[in-house]
């Protein structure tokens, strides 16, 4: 290589790796900004704006065996699992079917309506109740 | 008289820590062998009461599992006893709809504010800690169905216990400084708040509550980003929750970021359809009533409870103990808890620990010194500063809500 081409590579390459310096410092400057900011505020809520992610337990209860079990299954746990269904008071087969069509009317739950009827016979069938009987006396409200 | 028991709220990151000991202990035994262990059985106080310890919710210690999915979690009662401030890792949880992010990204999270507002906004984290002046509040936040297990006649729904509350120093900004910033039109009726949860069917009622514009802007109401100190764990909102001091907790929604202020009254299914009460003093009706006026939820009631004595203890005769627990107002102040060891023949003034806000939770004791051997009950009822009073006979209504009979417990002498 001769002194002049040599010379024209130098004067080239100096901007070049100025510019790399530079874009390279630039990046380090801006990620140690964003370090210095966390640190100065370490006992501010700032440095804990950290990504949360979690895992969520899932559930593998079923419903137990019974004519309508089916259904519970694959209809009910679609949207919540079974577990607070199994936890409550006994309820009449009428005010199982409330529930149910409060399911399919206010939260849309796909369920046909021919299969209330069956559903409703099985959760009370398992809900501990004693007597099919009684006059209802819920509100039916969506909570 | 003994020594006050008045306790300082244990640290939350002390509990945290013994957790995350726990999952480094669950990683060498295998998840399924800790969770085994872990597992023990509690008995709620009603039919079909038993429920399971568990410790496999993301940040949370041992809470009794109410539902998987969406969660679900009871505060253990003795949680209360440790403190008026109740840790964010036992703190309760309750969810309506399953489809909740499980990651979340303060790096792309924004809060909107949109609607009826001159000037549409979008916050980020940092935003809301750096623009805006920090307000601080302690306060209760109560399950509209807390203690639903003890309706009689019972009622479907959460069949809780007495956990479905906690009480939190909640860290944030005012939500009327974050109404100022969009500048709120003239007009303004009604302002509505969303979360990151959704239903898991396309069907289902996206979960909003709304609250009255001039409730928005009382300077109370606020956006917390931190919960007794620390981010708000994922299950109780991370990383924004709506605060509404003396208020029921379904209004405090949850993974807050929309707010969209309203013209018009706000028609959605869970403002018209879900959360309603009678009309009536205590939200109370006859079983099977019907013709009742209903309206949206609204203020809490005060409410008192015993924290280390429960029914069937023996304390000795001739002996003083000193019995203790905590107490709220509701919607304004404690103005005093009082004590009854004679089924509410006689009632004395319980002494009152520190008070840090009328929202929250205070700690309330007395001496007791049975001299007679045999049975006793002990009552005790708390009374706000607007005069209200717990009632001596339940409240009932449909949906199992703002029960707050007088509390007692069954003890011996002995």
């Amino acid at each position: 290589m001769s002194t002049s081409l040599r010379d024209v590579a130098l004067i080239w390459a100096i901007p070049i790796l100025l510019g790399i310096a530079l874009a390279t410092g630039l990046a380090w400057l801006r990620t140690s900004d964003s370090t210095t900011a966390v640190a100065k505020t370490a006992t501010g809520p700032v440095q804990r704006w950290a990504k949360v992610a979690v895992d969520l337990p899932t559930s593998q209860t079923l419903f137990p065996p019974g004519n309508g079990a089916d259904i519970a299954n694959a209809q009910c746990l679609i949207c919540h699992s079974a577990g607070m269904v199994l936890r409550q008071p006994p309820l009449t087969q009428d005010e199982w079917a409330d529930e149910i069509n409060k399911m399919r009317n206010s939260f849309g739950a796909p369920l046909p309506p021919d299969q209330v009827e069956v559903l409703a016979k099985y959760l009370h069938s398992i809900d501990g109740s004693q007597s099919p009987g009684g006059h209802s006396v819920l509100d039916g409200q969506g909570s | 008289m003994q020594r006050s028991i008045f306790q300082p709220s244990q640290s939350s990151r002390r509990q945290f820590l013994a957790h995350v000991g726990g999952i480094g202990l669950g990683g060498l035994l295998g998840a399924p062998a800790w969770d085994a262990m872990a597992a023990t059985l509690a008995q709620l106080p009603f039919a079909n009461g038993r429920r399971e310890r568990v410790t496999n919710f993301p940040q949370k210690g041992a809470v009794l599992l109410q539902r998987t999915r969406p969660p679900l979690l009871e505060t253990p009662f003795e949680v209360f006893d440790q403190g008026v401030f109740t840790p964010n890792d036992r703190f309760y949880v309750r969810w309506h709809l399953a489809n909740i992010p499980s990651v979340v990204d303060p790096a792309t999270f924004r809060l909107n504010i949109r609607g009826h507002v001159r000037h549409p906004t979008s916050l980020t984290l940092d935003d809301l800690v750096r623009k805006f002046k920090p307000f601080e509040i302690a306060a209760v936040n109560q399950c509209s169905g807390n203690s639903r297990g003890f309706f009689n006649p019972r009622v479907p729904g959460g069949q809780w216990a007495n956990g479905a509350m906690g009480n939190a120093r909640w860290k944030g900004v005012r939500l009327k400084d974050v109404l100022e910033r969009a500048d709120v039109k003239a007009g303004a009726l009604q302002v509505r708040f969303n979360g990151l949860d959704n239903g898991v069917i396309p069907q289902t009622p996206d979960f909003m509550k709304s609250l009255a514009i001039d409730h928005a802007r009382d300077g109370e109401v606020m956006i917390a980003y931190e919960m007794n100190g620390e981010p708000l764990p994922l299950l109780n909102g991370f990383p924004l929750r709506l605060v509404v001091p003396g208020w029921y907790a379904t209004y405090w929604v949850k993974m807050l970021d929309d707010i969209e202020v309203l013209d018009k009254p706000d028609d959605n299914f869970w403002t018209t359809k879900a959360y309603l009460i009678p009309d009536t003093p205590f939200a109370s009706i006859v079983p099977g009533q019907t013709g009742v006026k209903m309206v949206p939820i609204n203020r809490m009631l005060p409410r008192s409870f015993f924290t280390n004595v429960q029914d069937g203890a023996v304390l000795k005769v001739g002996q003083t103990t000193i019995v203790r627990g905590i107490a709220f107002g509701g919607d304004t102040g404690l103005a005093k808890a009082l004590f009854s060891a004679d089924s509410g023949g006689r009632w004395q003034e319980a002494q009152l620990g520190p008070d840090h806000g009328k929202y929250g939770f205070r700690q309330w004791e007395v001496p007791l010194r049975l001299s007679s051997p045999g049975p006793h009950k002990l009552m005790i009822k708390a009374l706000n500063t607007a005069g209200i009073a717990q009632p001596d006979h339940a409240n009932w209504n449909g949906a199992g809500f703002m029960r707050n009979v007088i509390e007692s417990v069954s003890v011996q002498a002995a």
